[in-house]
């Protein structure tokens, strides 16, 4: 039941993170910049664990796309188990803190990576309450926008089956 | 503070001290190797360095059936992948590599396509994605004491194409065994022997202060410190003082084994870029930069870089500093140690005096905040914090 429950939350924290990368791109000046610098075509597959849920997506004609499926990533992040996966899409551990815990391996280049962690860094500040975000990122980001703002277009978003 | 999870793995088998080369042999034939392949570069060629150990191991019956001698200054993925076919063409059966870092981690590039068994070296980078693969045996003899990477489960290797250095972490990328004699480093010029000095201090003060420090990868720093304070002056002065040369060449290796269980942050982040970007040899750019990068962190790490300081400059002295201020004298005692070097051996302690133009400084930026090596750093830094950094270091 606990695994369920861990699989179900990370399933729905990763659409919500695809959602609020979506909706950043035009809210926050960094985020667009991080995206306009990808090449065409790139692509990340997020594993959270076995038999849980997987986020694919590929940046393609200025738009982040998520897919149902991809054969072949440009990027793969695999965390080790749903544990793991819960504990870093619940806001108990960062991106950088999951390095550090050896929580996730990747094929592809480490280049990739960073340009992941700073966006997800980004995403963090702006959907995690302060005294979560202090704890697991080093630096936290200025947010350009008020969240309530990124979360009332997150939830229109979904509501008009946007992503 | 202890991290709520660590690992730490070291499973290289060290052969430290007089008489080491001689022992080679005997590892391969334990490790069931009949026809090595000698890698090493083109200057320990010509010095007959790696000719020393081609001797050893023919004298003991198990000499190097082919040897590579064109390994760059800057390891590059293209030339892995020519080593690799020639190791296969030749029937080769385990590497023995001599040299500084760019050989080692060439090396261990080469043995990852072999055990692999692949023909390119990107169609397998990443971070701890692999499985073991082929066994191949696979021995390393470091000339210098600086890099370490005779223990570390990372290789640092250029790609020709973007002229970035990549990092490719796994723990198979460690050797069997690693020969650590005296000899090998007793040759090294005294500026060399500065620089690769403080490239195993970085290594080291890096390793006790980034996020992924743990209790153990801080015994070997803290150790690994202790021991470069006490003799990097005396190596570069008098390189025929064996004492100091043995001595700094088992706390590169401490070092190395801690900054492998612990990585290492934007000292080294901003250095492969700058010498990706503008050919600064890894050493030097580590001895510019590390002071510089200490004082950006100082505010995120002030605790852990008071604690470096008993290792730099001794109990006594770091007990009459006042508590407050032995962060700060921790880095002053680095910017010393940086003076007596550059008094003893024009060691350069300036990005300007190492022949870096301020117009290279926004590419290396860019490049700088895309290394693996910045994410465990304690402070984040964005491309114009790494500018300021670089500007304070000109």
């Amino acid at each position: 039941m606990k695994l369920f429950f861990q699989k179900l939350t990370v399933g729905v924290v990763l659409r919500v993170v695809h959602a609020a990368l979506v909706e950043l791109y035009r809210m926050d000046s960094r985020v667009k910049a991080e995206f306009d610098a990808l090449p065409e075509g790139m692509s990340y597959a997020i594993a959270t664990g076995h038999e849980a849920p997987t986020l694919f997506v590929r940046w393609e004609q200025g738009k982040l796309h998520r897919l149902p499926s991809l054969d072949k990533a440009v990027c793969n992040l695999r965390v080790k188990s749903t544990a793991h996966s819960f504990q870093l899409f619940t806001g108990q551990m960062g991106l950088a803190q999951a390095y550090a815990r050896h929580a996730f391996t990747m094929q592809g280049e480490i280049a990739d990576v960073m340009k992941l962690a700073r966006l997800v860094n980004i995403v963090e500040a702006y959907l995690f309450p302060k005294f979560i975000t202090k704890h697991i990122l080093t630096d936290i980001p200025t947010l350009q926008k008020n969240p309530l703002s990124v979360y009332g277009r997150i939830a229109l978003g979904f509501l008009t089956c946007k992503y | 503070m202890k991290p709520p999870y660590f690992e730490f793995q070291n499973s290289v088998k060290l052969l430290c001290g007089e008489l080491s080369l001689e022992r080679i042999a005997n590892e391969l034939q334990q490790l069931g190797a009949k026809a090595p392949m000698l890698l090493t570069d083109a200057v320990l060629h010509k010095l007959g360095t790696s000719g020393m150990v081609a001797d050893c191991m023919q004298a003991e019956g198990c000499a190097p059936v082919c040897t590579f001698t064109d390994i760059p200054v800057d390891s590059s993925l293209r030339v892995v992948n020519e080593i690799a076919r020639i190791y296969r063409d030749n029937g080769c059966d385990a590497i023995v590599a001599v040299g500084g870092g760019s050989v080692i981690d060439t090396a261990k590039g080469v043995r990852l396509v072999l055990s692999q068994n692949t023909d390119d070296i990107l169609a397998i980078s990443g971070v701890e994605n692999l499985s073991r693969g082929t066994h191949i045996p696979f021995i390393v003899v470091p000339t210098t004491a600086g890099t370490g990477s005779e223990c570390t489960g990372v290789a640092v290797i250029r790609n020709d194409d973007t002229g970035v250095k990549m990092e490719f972490l796994s723990p198979f990328v460690q050797p069997d065994a690693a020969v650590i004699d005296p000899r090998m480093t007793a040759g090294l010029p005294p500026k060399a022997t500065a620089s690769t000095g403080m490239d195993a201090l970085c290594h080291a003060v890096e390793a006790c202060t980034c996020l992924q420090a743990n209790p153990l990868s801080q015994a070997y720093g803290m150790a690994a410190i202790r021991m470069i304070a006490g003799n990097i002056v005396q190596a570069t002065r008098n390189g025929s003082d064996k004492q100091a040369r043995f001595a700094m060449a088992l706390a590169s290796t401490m070092a190395g084994i801690a900054f492998s269980n612990s990585m290492v942050g934007a000292v080294h982040a901003i250095g492969h870029a700058l010498g990706g970007v503008c050919h600064v040899p890894h050493a030097v750019a580590m001895t510019i930069l590390l002071p510089h990068v200490m004082r950006y962190n100082l505010s995120h790490a002030a605790a852990s870089y008071a604690a470096l300081l008993p290792a730099l400059v001794g109990d006594d002295a770091a007990l009459n500093t006042p508590a407050d201020n032995r962060a700060e004298a921790a880095i002053d005692a680095i910017v010393r140690l940086g003076s007596e070097l550059n008094a003893a051996c024009g060691l350069p302690l300036t990005l300007e005096a190492a022949g870096v133009s301020k117009d290279a400084f926004a590419q290396v930026a860019r490049v700088a905040v895309n290394d693996g090596a910045l994410i465990v750093n304690p402070r984040a830094a964005d491309e114009q914090q790494v500018i300021s950094i670089l500007n304070a270091a000109f």
